[in-house]
C-alpha cells in the first residue's frame, strides 16, 4: 500500500483553505450575487417585475444621476463636504481627549467608560430620538451662555442665535460620535514606550516638539485607521440622507435601477476618497520594519 | 542685641559677596520652584475642570433621558424644573412598557443580538486566524472582498440581496440577518475579521509551533491554543457587534414584516405615533393627566430609556474586561 505524500506547502494551503471555507461558502452564498445583479442593475433596466429579468442600457443610470436629476448632486455634495468638515473635528477631539487621559489622572476609568457611552447608543432610531428632541443643542445651552452674552445674541436677532445654536449642536454630536476613535488612540498612546519622551527631554526638546516629533508619527498607523473608520461611519450612516435617497428610490418609487446606479456612485466615491488617503498616507506612516528595530533594541 | 543684628546683617553681606553666584542661582531655582509649583496645580485643576465638563456632555443624553422620563406633565412644561422633578411620576414606565410591548419584544432583540454576536465571534475569528496565518493563492483577493463588504453600504446590496433571501425563503424570519453572521458577514463583519486578523498577526507564533511539535492538529491548535489566548480580543468585538445588533433596525425592517418578530428599537415609532396622536383607548385616557390629550414626552423619553437600558447593563458588566481588551489587542499595532 502506498501512503498518500503530501508535500508540507500543499498541507498548509489545504489548512489555509479549511480556514477560508466559511467566508468563501458566505460569498457565494450572501455576496458575490446580490454584488454582480446590483451592478447589472445599474446599467440596466428592470423590464419585468415578477420575473426581474434585466435590459442591458448601458450608462443611461449614470448619465441621469449627473445630468438629469437636479437633486442627487447637490444632497451628495453636500454629505461628502460635511463628512469632510466633521473628520479632522473627530480625529482632533478624540486624539486631546485621549492625550488628556492617558497621563496619570485620577478616574481614569471614569472617564473612559463615560467618553464611550454615547457609542452604545449607536446611529440607529435611539439616537435620532435624541437628536430630534434637540438634546444635543442643549447641552451646550449653558457654555454659550458663557461665550456669548444673551443680549449680543438677541442684537444680532434670531438667525445668528440659531446658527450659533446649531453650531454648538454639531460640535455635540461630533463629541458623541467619538467614543470609538478615542479608545483606538488611547490604546496606541499606552504603547509608546516612555524612554523615548524621557530621552527627548534630556536632549532639551519642548512639550510641543516631543508632540509632533514623538506622539505624532508613532500614532500614525492608528491615525490612518481612525480617518478610515470615521468616514465609513459617517458614510454608511443610517440617517445619511444619501442613503434614505436610494433607500426611497428602491423601496418607494420601485425603480431597482437607478437606485443602484446611484448607490455605486456612492460607493465608488467612497473607495476612491479612501484610497486617496491612504495613499497620502502611505509616505508619512512609521513604518513597520523601524517598530520591530526598536523592540528588539529593547529586549536587548 | 544691635551686635547679633549687626553680625547677622554682616553673615549675611558676607554671604552674598563671598558667593553671590551661589546664592543667586539658589534665590532663582526657589522662585522658579513656586512658579512652577502654582501653574502646574492651576493646570491640574483645570484640567480636570474641562475633562469633567466634556464628561458632562457626554453622559447629558443618559441623564436628561432618564430625568425626563421620571417627570409629570406639568413639569416637563415648566422650564424653571430642570433636573430635579417636583415630584417623580414612575407610571411613565407602565406606560411606555406597555406601548411598547417590552416584554414581548425584548426576547426577538436579545435572541437577535446574542446569536448574531455569536455568530461573529465564531466565524470572523476563525476566518481572521487564516488571514494571519496563512500564505495562500488568492488571498490578497479574499481579503479585498473583506475590504469591499466592510466598504460597500448595504442599502447598495439590498434588494439583490431580499431577492437573495426570499429564494431561500427566508424572508420573514431572522435567518436573513443570523445566518450571514456565521460566514463572516452580516452586520459588519468584515470589519470584525480585520480586527482578528489585526490582533491574531502581532502575536507570537512561538506558541503553536510548539502545539504542532507536539503532534497538535491545527484545528485543535486553533481550539485549544490560540483561542484561549484572545480572550481580550473577545471582549472588544462582542461589545461592538452588542451595540450594532441592538441598534439595528434597518435590517430587521426591510426583511421582516411580521408584527411578532419586530425588534425593539423599531417599537419606538409607535410610541412616537402615539406621543404625536391622540388615541382612542381607555386605558390610557386613564392615565392621562388634566389638560393632556396625548400622552407625553416624559413616556417617550421612558421607552427610549427602557430600549437602551439592556444594552446599557450588558456593557456594565463587560466594560473592564472590554477596557484591558482595548489595551492588549494591538488592534493598532
Amino acid at each position: 500500500m502506498k501512503k498518500m505524500q503530501i508535500s508540507m506547502g500543499k498541507k498548509k494551503i489545504i489548512e489555509a483553505y479549511i480556514f477560508m471555507l466559511p467566508f468563501i461558502i458566505g460569498i457565494v452564498a450572501f455576496f458575490a450575487f446580490p454584488l454582480f445583479v446590483s451592478i447589472k442593475l445599474s446599467f440596466g433596466k428592470v423590464i419585468d417585475m415578477s420575473g426581474f429579468k434585466i435590459k442591458w442600457i448601458g450608462f443611461d443610470n449614470y448619465i441621469r444621476a449627473f445630468v438629469t436629476d437636479v437633486q442627487f448632486i447637490p444632497m451628495f455634495l453636500r454629505i461628502v463636504r460635511e463628512s469632510l468638515l466633521k473628520l479632522p473635528l473627530i480625529l482632533v477631539f478624540s486624539l486631546m481627549l485621549a492625550m488628556f487621559i492617558s497621563n496619570d489622572i485620577k478616574f481614569k476609568a471614569f472617564f473612559r467608560i463615560a467618553f464611550f457611552l454615547p457609542f452604545l447608543l449607536g446611529t440607529g432610531y435611539v439616537m435620532q430620538q435624541i437628536i430630534g428632541q434637540g438634546i444635543n443643542e442643549q447641552v451646550l445651552m449653558q457654555a454659550k451662555n458663557i461665550f456669548i452674552p444673551e443680549k449680543i445674541l438677541a442684537y444680532l436677532g434670531p438667525n445668528v442665535d440659531e446658527a450659533v445654536n446649531s453650531f454648538f449642536g454639531v460640535i455635540v454630536t461630533v463629541l458623541w460620535s467619538c467614543g470609538v476613535q478615542i479608545l483606538l488612540f488611547l490604546s496606541s498612546l499606552q504603547g509608546i514606550s516612555k524612554s523615548l519622551y524621557e530621552s527627548a527631554k534630556v536632549d532639551g526638546a519642548t512639550q510641543w516638539e516631543m508632540f509632533w516629533k514623538i506622539t505624532l508619527p508613532m500614532i500614525s498607523p492608528v491615525m490612518l485607521l481612525n480617518i478610515i473608520y470615521t468616514l465609513l461611519d459617517s458614510f454608511t450612516d443610517i440617517s445619511n440622507p444619501i442613503l434614505s435617497y436610494i433607500q426611497d428610490y428602491a423601496f418607494t418609487r420601485t425603480d431597482f435601477a437607478y437606485a443602484a446606479a446611484i448607490g455605486w456612485i456612492y460607493f465608488i466615491f467612497i473607495m476612491i476618497l479612501i484610497l486617496v488617503i491612504f495613499m497620502i498616507m502611505k509616505n508619512h506612516l512609521y513604518s513597520f520594519d523601524m517598530k520591530e528595530e526598536t523592540k528588539n533594541g529593547k529586549s536587548r | 542685641m544691635v551686635k547679633v543684628v549687626n553680625m547677622i546683617y554682616g553673615n549675611l553681606k558676607n554671604g552674598f559677596l563671598s558667593s553671590s553666584l551661589r546664592i543667586k542661582h539658589n534665590r532663582l531655582e526657589s522662585i522658579s520652584r513656586v512658579f512652577n509649583h502654582i501653574p502646574h496645580k492651576l493646570y491640574r485643576i483645570a484640567l480636570y475642570i474641562l475633562l469633567f465638563s466634556i464628561a458632562f456632555v457626554f453622559l447629558y443624553p443618559f441623564l436628561y433621558v432618564f430625568i425626563t422620563s421620571l417627570k409629570t406633565y406639568r413639569d416637563i412644561n415648566d422650564f424653571t424644573v430642570n433636573w430635579i422633578p417636583r415630584s417623580i411620576k414612575y407610571q411613565n414606565y407602565i406606560f411606555a412598557i406597555r406601548i411598547l410591548g417590552y416584554f414581548k419584544y425584548i426576547t426577538n432583540s436579545v435572541l437577535l443580538t446574542v446569536i448574531g454576536t455569536l455568530g461573529h465571534l465564531i466565524a470572523c475569528s476563525f476566518i481572521g486566524y487564516g488571514f494571519a496565518r496563512y500564505k495562500f493563492p488568492g488571498k490578497n483577493i479574499l481579503f479585498f472582498i473583506v475590504i469591499l463588504s466592510i466598504i460597500v453600504p448595504i442599502q447598495t446590496l439590498i434588494v439583490p440581496l431580499y431577492m437573495t433571501f426570499s429564494n431561500y425563503g427566508w424572508v420573514n424570519t431572522y435567518l436573513p440577518i443570523l445566518v450571514p453572521t456565521f460566514f463572516g458577514f452580516g452586520l459588519r463583519g468584515g470589519l470584525f475579521i480585520f480586527i482578528f486578523r489585526q490582533f491574531y498577526t502581532g502575536f507570537p507564533k512561538e506558541l503553536e509551533d510548539a502545539a504542532k511539535i507536539d503532534g497538535c492538529g491545527f484545528l485543535r491548535t486553533y481550539w485549544s491554543i490560540v483561542l484561549p489566548v484572545a480572550r481580550s480580543v473577545f471582549w472588544v468585538v462582542i461589545v461592538l457587534s452588542m451595540v450594532w445588533h441592538w441598534n439595528d433596525f434597518y435590517e430587521p425592517s426591510i426583511y421582516i414584516n411580521k408584527m411578532a418578530l419586530t425588534v425593539l428599537p423599531a417599537r419606538l415609532q409607535t410610541l412616537v405615533n402615539y406621543v404625536n396622536n391622540p388615541q382612542g383607548d381607555i386605558f390610557f385616557g386613564m392615565l392621562l393627566e388634566e389638560g393632556e390629550d396625548t400622552i407625553n414626552n416624559a413616556v417617550l423619553m421612558a421607552g427610549t430609556f427602557l430600549i437602551i437600558f439592556p444594552i446599557l447593563m450588558a456593557f456594565g458588566f463587560i466594560q473592564k474586561k472590554f477596557m484591558q481588551g482595548i489595551e492588549r489587542t494591538g488592534l493598532v499595532e
